[in-house]
């Protein structure tokens, strides 16, 4: 009797502990498939409440059957509980890069459960700090030995942890120079072909209106491209993929050795195949549509942006021409005020106003550069998710290839081993008019092909592998980009809109105050 | 009968420009017209009147209560009653005959003065009408600045006669020159006006009797004679009146760039708009705000357009206007010139006669030739006086205009942006949903 009521109270002890078990895993599923959203941070709260509970019932419990999962467990609903927590204390922070916030990914979860969940999940950014402070003039000598002068930038970095804790440490810092991010960028687009790799400001000042400078020594330049590079390594740092990296670890710590170490990579070759595979022209059978519909919009994209960055250019110098043409009149209203009495002081005042207005343009247009530097890193992206789309492509067609390869060894093989021609072939001919091969001859002809099919299918399966993973990786990133560009987009219109209002009141202001004057005259 | 005034005036001989009492002034008891015009004389607080070369003038003049009245009537109608001479210039209409085509304007008079038989007229007079009293006036009161008419030849090609706009500022010109006739003390009275406003057809060979009149008196054109002083205020009127043309040109010229430069920035903004819509049609999420953004730069290009039409409609006009009232007025400045040369010289040979036969008293001719000398220069200085605060009045209209329209364009601009800026913030739903993949 005893034995069956301790049975049954351990039955039902088990059984409760199963359920709360699996109560647990659903928690612990729901925490890490999940995207953390900082919306749902009371929630999280709440699991870790109801998780920390649990965990103190079962040490409590230590003595139950199921001790042995909870020392696996264990740990890594610590984990869970710790990773949560940190990310959220993280949401609340207020990040110190403008842009490229952390987007918490389908390839984030797989990598999740593949490696340990402490170091993957939280990007480069969140553990440090990059900013590209400075810009200098250098002289060196280039690779035909010849003088040349050239503009280097500071990257500074500094780990998080150690302002959290009360000091300010000074950060680690070294100079770059444009080329060597080029390095960088180059490396990374044959690493990762299947990310959207962020671009780099341009290399040349294009779309300029007359008065902005083309000269790439120009300060403004050098200003706005020192921000473009920032934005580029904060961008990379916050990817989910990219910000792993070791070389870009390396680029942003080692000053010296670093162009070694990424050529020792290998990279350079792999960049110039990569190259010649852009731009060759293969029929590619069974794309996947998304991929192409991808490629049709990043050509668009690209078109639509560069026309309007054109376009804005324009407007840019005509408005410039009314705003100057305005200047004139500053000068006239005072040379007609000194011949007037009553109108005099009206005159001369309003014709200072003039020339406030005329004025005002350069630092309007100076701004609205901002809004043009954002367009050109989006016709630059775009060129990049074409690679990625161009890329999926050849995959696939090497896939086809390697396929219909195996195809055709296969028939060969078939053909040998009946005697029958399905297809033509000269062989064929020739042995059916002067005779086949030797049984010996065909044995080794047999084993080679075998070989090769074995080869063949070997290639075709990772091939398809290979395909399979890229796409799934590709479409992940570009799902990831398409919401980024909406965002920044949608972030970068409404800045311009905010431009052109203030413009507008400034341009109320001015003329109010000239009317006032000329109502004093 | 002295050119200058309705009544005759006797001789005040030879004062100095300063101490003489205006012709009209001098009549205060006797003129009837308009009697309360007069009598606003001190009552209103009038500035002192400063003459070009600093010395005040004694008298309160009619000329300056008139022109404080100008003043208030361009200002307010509030002493509506004070002015018994209201002409308006509207309804401009077509006509066609076999001949030619042209516009026709109705002008609308109302009037408490004698000299008009009926409190009321209308007429319609088109612009050969006008040029015709214009010429009337110039000829019957030389020593008066007559206001400006809108110019006269319009190239065919160049300038469509019958649209719109065209014959609107044309109107407008028109209605200003009558109403300046109509308020100048003057002119007003002058019989031509009257049957211009009042004759149902203008009989426009009615004059060639006056004219023939007053045409000795007056046409100097090639006098002859050498002018020895000019008196300091008309030097100084001339010198002003040519800086101020030259500065009238620059500001044409000025004016006449920012509309071409707005042009071309119109023309720019018109291509600009359609891309962000050609873009829109490649987007899902950003479809919305990239076609607002599309929107408002069309609204920003309509208020643009209307912004030029403006400037070219009320700006350009009226400065063209005054080069013209300028040069007209730098005529009359040189027909003074001539009349005083004229004088001196008579004034000289009849001396020169004095020192031969000492008994022989002043020739009346060399006294007439005074009067007029006389006569011009008070005319011209109280005409100078009115025309200055016209002048100042107007620049203020105009400029004042000029920084409304603008004050106007950027607040239709500020407007389209502030409505666009709730598009371009409009969070889809489809946002939060994808966050929960």
């Amino acid at each position: 009797m005893l034995s069956v009521s301790c049975l049954s109270a351990l039955l039902l002890h088990t059984v409760c502990c199963l359920y709360i078990r699996f109560i647990f895993w659903l928690e612990i599923l729901f925490i890490v498939a999940a995207p953390f959203s900082p919306s749902q941070i009371p929630l999280y709260t709440k699991c870790i409440t109801r998780l920390k509970v649990i965990l103190i019932f079962y040490i409590l419990q230590g003595r139950t059957l199921i001790l042995k999962d909870l020392k696996s467990h264990e740990s890594l609903y610590l984990v869970c509980i710790t990773q949560l927590e940190r990310r959220m204390a993280d949401a609340g922070n207020k990040e110190s890069a403008p842009i490229g916030g952390d987007e918490f990914t389908n390839t984030e979860l797989e990598n999740n459960k593949n490696n340990t969940m402490v170091e993957e999940g939280s990007t480069l950014l969140r553990r440090m700090e990059i900013s590209v402070a400075e810009a200098e003039k250098r002289t060196g000598k280039n690779t035909v030995n010849m003088q040349e002068i050239f503009t280097v930038y500071l990257i500074e970095t500094r780990p998080i942890d150690a302002i959290t804790e009360g000091h300010n440490p000074a950060p680690d810092s070294l100079w770059r120079r444009y080329s060597e991010f080029e390095i960088l960028r180059n490396y990374l687009l044959v690493t990762y072909p299947f990310i959207v790799v962020p671009p780099l400001p341009e290399k040349r000042a294009e779309f300029v209106w007359h008065k902005l400078s083309a000269d790439n020594m120009d300060p403004d330049f050098v200003e706005r491209r020192r921000v473009g590079l920032e934005n580029f390594l904060l961008r990379v740092a916050s990817h989910s993929v990219l910000s792993n990296d070791k070389i870009l670890y390396h680029f942003l710590t080692e000053e010296h050795r670093w162009k070694e170490v990424v050529h020792e990579t290998g990279f350079q070759a792999k960049a110039d195949s990569r190259i010649k595979a852009l731009s060759a022209t293969f029929r590619v059978k069974n794309p996947d549509k998304r991929f192409t519909e991808m490629k049709l919009y990043s050509d668009e994209l690209q078109s639509l942006t560069s026309q309007l960055l054109r376009v804005r250019a324009r407007v840019a110098d005509r408005l410039y021409g009314v705003y100057k043409v305005h200047g004139n009149y500053g000068r006239v209203f005072s040379e007609w005020s000194a011949l007037e009495k009553e109108m005099g002081d009206g005159l001369q005042s309003a014709g200072h106003h003039m020339d406030a207005y005329a004025a005002s343009v350069d630092d309007m247009l100076e701004e609205e550069e901002h809004y043009a530097d954002q367009l050109k890193e989006y016709l630059f992206y775009a060129e990049a998710l074409r690679a990625v789309c161009r890329k999926h492509e050849l995959t696939q067609y090497e896939l086809e290839t390697a396929s219909s390869d195996l195809i055709s060894k296969k028939q060969q093989r078939e053909e040998l081993a009946t005697g029958m021609v399905r297809t033509f072939s000269f062989k064929g001919m020739t042995n059916k008019l002067f005779g086949q091969e030797t049984p010996e001859q065909r044995e080794a002809k047999l084993s080679l092909l075998e070989e090769q099919i074995v080869q063949g299918e070997e290639t075709v399966t990772e091939k398809t592998v290979e395909c399979e993973e890229y796409v799934k990786g590709a479409w992940v990133d570009m799902q990831r980009f398409k919401e980024q560009k909406d965002r920044d987009l949608r972030e970068a219109l409404i800045g311009y809109a905010v431009m052109q209002i203030s413009m507008c009141k400034k341009g109320i202001q001015v003329w109010t105050n000239a009317k006032d004057c000329f109502h004093k005259m | 009968m002295s050119a200058c005034t309705p009544k005759s005036l006797a001789s005040s001989g030879q004062k100095p420009i300063q101490e003489m009492c205006h012709p009209l002034g001098a009549e205060e008891a006797v003129l009837t017209p308009s009697p309360d015009v007069r009598n606003i004389t001190s009552s209103i607080g009038e500035k002192d009147q400063i003459l070009p070369n600093g010395t005040p003038v004694e008298t309160s003049s009619p000329s300056s209560s008139s022109s404080l009245l100008n003043r208030l009537q361009l200002d307010d109608d509030l002493d509506g009653e004070t002015r018994d001479l209201f002409v308006t210039v509207d309804d401009p209409k077509k006509h066609v005959s076999t001949m030619e085509t042209y516009i026709t304007y109705r002008v609308v008079t109302k009037t408490t003065r004698v000299e008009f038989d009926l409190p009321e007229y209308t007429v319609r007079r088109r612009y050969q009408d006008f040029d015709w009293l214009r010429t009337k006036l110039e000829d019957s009161q030389p020593t008066h600045l007559i206001p400006p008419l809108p110019e006269k030849f319009v190239m065919k090609g160049v300038v469509d006669r019958f649209s719109e706009e065209f014959v609107e500022t044309r109107r407008k010109a028109l209605d200003k020159f009558l109403k300046r006739v109509a308020d100048h003390p003057v002119l007003s009275f002058n019989e031509h006006l009257n049957s211009f406003l009042s004759a149902k057809d203008l009989n426009k060979r009615q004059g060639l009797a006056l004219l023939s009149k007053m045409g000795e008196s007056v046409k100097y054109v090639t006098g002859g004679y050498k002018l020895r002083g000019r008196p300091v205020e008309f030097s100084a009127m001339g010198d002003y009146l040519d800086m101020f043309t030259q500065k009238l040109g620059t500001i044409d010229r000025i004016a006449q760039r920012i509309i071409k430069e707005q042009s071309e920035y119109l023309a720019e903004l018109k291509e600009y708009g359609p891309v962000y819509t050609t873009w829109a049609a490649s987007e899902a999420e950003l479809q919305g705000p990239l076609e607002g953004v599309a929107s408002c730069m069309a609204n920003c290009s309509i208020a643009l357009d209307e912004l030029t039409q403006d400037m070219s409609g009320d700006f350009l006009p009226v400065l063209r206007e005054y080069v013209l009232y300028i040069e007209s007025m730098k005529a009359v400045l040189k027909k003074r010139d001539n009349v005083q040369a004229e004088y001196e010289a008579k004034l000289e040979a009849a001396a020169l006669r004095k020192e031969e036969r000492p008994t022989a008293k002043v020739p009346t001719d060399v006294e007439k030739c005074q009067d007029r000398v006389e006569c011009f220069n008070a005319d011209l200085k109280s005409d100078w006086d009115q025309w200055q605060n016209n002048k100042t009045q107007d620049f203020r209209q105009l400029l004042t205009g000029m920084a409304d329209h603008n004050i106007q364009y950027y607040e239709k601009c500020l407007a389209a942006w502030e409505s666009v800026i709730p598009v371009l913030q409009d969070k889809q739903p489809q946002e939060t949903e994808t966050e929960e993949d």
